[in-house]
């Protein structure tokens, strides 16, 4: 996988078990689990974040904020964003050097 | 949700009778590698990362000598759990400081609205506070004997 695409997933992964943690804490703390380290994943954030070029980190900040999720699954050909076929070509070697995009929305595609 | 609700999400490649890992951070990547080939998984490293994230919230080894590591990733698409077993024991950060013997991982995909997985989490944490389902566990020959005595058959 593309590093800077292994990056974005488990930033993104990362921000989902924030929001996660804030929203449903409560719920996790009852079944024991200690949270107290949220402020310390926070950081771990910010130093991921750091290590992301600039302009592909703006790109997720613009695409997370216009859609909740920047990067997404490709699933049976498929944009799991918003279902637009994904060619072919795109999962070909030449490709997988570098971030791709779905064509139609222009989230950012993930081979799971 | 019941056990048996629970268990639909878990099968015999995703059951680890016998971990070698006796560290946490061994253990996490052993219950990866078995995430991995039991799912046939393309990016385990995402997996990884998202549990040692996790890992640094705090310790999931919540219950005596059981440990749930859970969350949610890119990587899968449907909720899945590795059940895994440890005979000499992992220290695995517990609260108690005793080692871990019992795994139950929770895997679940970002779009899971519906928290299954918080709910399978929390019927599993109830089914294992047995002291003596916990031997049969243990004990357990092999995956079948491991699902009968979680559903208490």
């Amino acid at each position: 996988m593309h590093p800077q695409l292994q990056q974005l997933v488990a930033l993104q992964d990362m921000m989902g078990m924030i929001r996660e943690i804030e929203e449903k804490g409560s719920e996790l703390e009852d079944m024991g689990f200690k949270t107290a380290g949220l402020d310390d994943l926070k950081n771990a954030r910010e130093e991921l974040e750091g290590k992301i070029d600039p302009q592909v980190m703006g790109l997720f900040r613009r695409l997370t904020g216009k859609f909740g999720r920047a990067v997404v699954p490709v699933i049976g050909n498929s944009c799991t964003g918003c279902f637009a076929l994904i060619p072919a070509s795109f999962v070909s070697k030449t490709n997988a050097g570098r971030l791709q995009y779905c064509e139609s929305c222009g989230r950012i595609l993930y081979w799971p | 949700m019941d056990i048996a609700d629970v268990l639909k999400h878990t099968s015999s490649e995703l059951f680890l009778p016998d971990l070698q890992a006796t560290d946490k951070e061994s253990a996490i990547q052993e219950l990866v590698s078995g995430l991995s080939s039991g799912m046939n998984i393309q990016n385990p490293d995402t997996i990884l990362q998202m549990l040692q994230s996790r890992e640094s919230l705090g310790s999931t080894a919540v219950g005596p000598g059981i440990a749930f590591p859970h969350g949610r990733t890119l990587a899968v698409q449907q909720l899945s759990i590795l059940m895994a077993r440890s005979t000499k024991g992992v220290d695995f950060d517990s609260e108690d400081g005793g080692p871990t013997h019992l795994f139950f991982v929770l895997i679940a995909p970002p779009q899971d609205m519906g928290h299954q997985y918080i709910k399978s989490l929390a019927t599993l944490i109830d089914s294992v506070q047995d002291t003596d389902l916990r031997d049969k566990l243990m004990a357990a020959d092999n995956y079948e004997a491991f699902c009968a005595a979680l559903k208490g058959e």
